[in-house]
């Protein structure tokens, strides 16, 4: 047999294919069906976590902070329940990361809130004495993209079926519609933060960028 | 040559000497075998571009060890991989089981010090992003610890009122005394309810007058009713630290999550309860 084999590289080649993508078969697939779907409790983004998403992949926060928690017990302890996989059911693209400059985020909405965040991304080493991270001060004046994420949102669930607009999902009707829900939702992040500025931004009816991405760490729970 | 006396040293020195001596002798022996040997022996049918292959048997310890290994390869992909059910998970739940466990015996009944150690490090960690390292609360960004669950504290909580901690009875409304009443008040009640003792024991008995203005809330041995309103009789004390990581607290400062999504035991929240206590002045 091995004498066949050698002389004939193509099945030699199919034979090596069985044999490594068996542990592939052996390890994913019983498990596949199951831990694609999303988990019990997932929701896709709303709107304006969706700006947050936006802002957050802008500033490249990713490049420093990572979305996974493994499991281990280090891990767990510190920022809370190990990651699965059908958590990650509506994120386009998953932002895992690869580096840890700073903690992972996978669950700060757990144990942060929206007004730490406010002083944090102005100015970060006042609440963490020695942080390296660099100030976010023009999130308090750039406009989150509302038009983009909704866009996103509507394309999405079009495109993939998204749950949007199903029971106990989040809702997104038309852009109207969409828009006075982001309101809703921006106001009482507001009013939850200091910033005159961001405050009388939002009299006059326009939402800052710090605002969407309060709402999107707020989010990851 | 003292290094000669360690014993390690010696054998490396040794086994080096044996790797030189060896690798020679070897190298040695294949040079003269290629100087001096003909290609002898039966060629296989198949030719590759012009390059055969000598009808070799294979040696006896290489074809059993391989045989062995096709075996054991079989046996683990079939068997022993997928019937032993091993998962990262699995591993995880058994280390973290383990853990706890050894946790709570080592800590059954730890000593103050341990306590305010353990606290410490819970602090640094889960508290301190808000609350600061020292336990300022950095500027206003968060309660001071330094001032927390003093008679004075308690003055200003009386005046500015409390919310935020979701019980019930709701919001504690602001200017239910006036300054003078609500001094009376807290001494009163660090006197003889919390029993931390006052700094202005004269007022205890104009507070005693008052104290009813509390008990129609926090109830009349002031452990709120059953969990319609705060414990104050903890007031001051670790297990009115413990109330509040339990509850989180969205009050007049800011938002406070809860803590009681499993990531403390209940020791340690005493223990951060201690801590908190101890940063005091």
């Amino acid at each position: 047999m091995f004498h066949w084999l050698e002389k004939n590289p193509f099945f030699f080649a199919v034979g090596i294919f069985v044999v490594i993508a068996y542990a592939g078969v052996i390890t994913i697939l019983p498990d596949f069906m199951n831990s694609a779907r999303p988990v019990v409790g997932t929701k896709p983004y709303t709107v304006l976590q969706l700006a947050g998403r936006h802002v957050y992949i802008k500033d490249s926060c990713n490049a420093c902070h990572s979305q996974l928690i493994r499991p281990f017990k280090s891990e767990t302890d510190r920022y809370g329940m190990y990651s699965l996989s059908g958590e990650y059911a509506y994120d386009r693209p998953f932002l895992w990361g690869s580096k840890r400059t700073g903690p992972d985020l996978m669950r700060v909405g757990n144990y942060r809130t929206t007004d730490w965040h406010e002083h944090h991304m102005l100015d970060p080493a006042s609440v963490v004495p020695g942080s390296i991270m660099p100030h976010y001060k023009h999130m308090f004046s750039n406009e989150a993209d509302i038009e983009t994420a909704y866009a996103e949102a509507l394309t999405v669930k079009k495109v993939f079926n998204t749950p949007y607009d199903e029971a106990g999902m989040p809702k997104l009707g038309t852009f109207d519609e969409s828009k006075k829900i982001v309101l809703a939702e921006a106001k009482a992040i507001v009013d939850d933060m200091k910033s005159p500025e961001v405050k009388e931004a939002f009299a006059k009816g326009k939402i800052k960028e710090i605002v969407a991405i309060i709402a999107y760490l707020n989010s990851l729970k | 040559m003292n290094w000669l006396n360690d014993n390690v040293n010696l054998l490396a020195l040794i086994g080096a000497a044996a790797i030189i001596i060896i690798s020679v002798v070897v190298v040695g022996k294949y040079i003269k075998q290629i100087k001096t040997d003909k290609s002898t022996g039966e060629l296989a049918d198949e030719n590759w571009d012009g390059i055969g292959e000598y009808k070799n048997p294979l040696p006896i310890g290489w074809a059993i060890s391989f045989l062995l290994s096709i075996a054991w390869a079989l046996w683990y992909f079939l068997a022993g991989y997928p019937l032993n059910g091993y998962s990262q998970i699995g591993e995880y739940n058994e280390e973290v089981a383990a853990y706890n466990t050894k946790f709570e015996s080592k800590w059954a009944n730890p000593d103050e010090e341990t306590l305010l150690g353990m606290g410490e490090g819970v602090f640094l960690v889960q508290c301190a992003p808000c609350h600061g390292i020292t336990g300022d609360g950095i500027n206003g960004k968060a309660a001071d610890f330094t001032a927390w669950g003093t008679e004075s504290a308690l003055v200003e909580t009386i005046l500015k009122g409390s919310k935020g901690m979701n019980y019930p009875l709701g919001e504690m409304p602001a200017g239910l005394l006036d300054k003078d009443s609500a001094k009376a008040v807290a001494a009163y009640m660090v006197e003889k309810v919390t029993k931390t003792g006052t700094a202005n024991p004269d007022l205890v008995s104009m507070g005693e007058a008052l104290w009813a203005t509390c008990t129609a809330c926090h109830g009349a041995d002031a452990k709120g009713m059953g969990g319609s309103a705060p414990d104050i009789s903890a007031y001051g004390k670790p297990g009115f630290v413990v109330d509040v990581l339990n509850h989180g607290k969205k009050g007049f400062i800011g938002n406070m999550p809860s803590f009681n999504d499993g990531r403390l035991t209940d020791i340690q929240k005493l223990a951060v309860g201690k801590y908190v206590n101890s940063l005091t002045q």
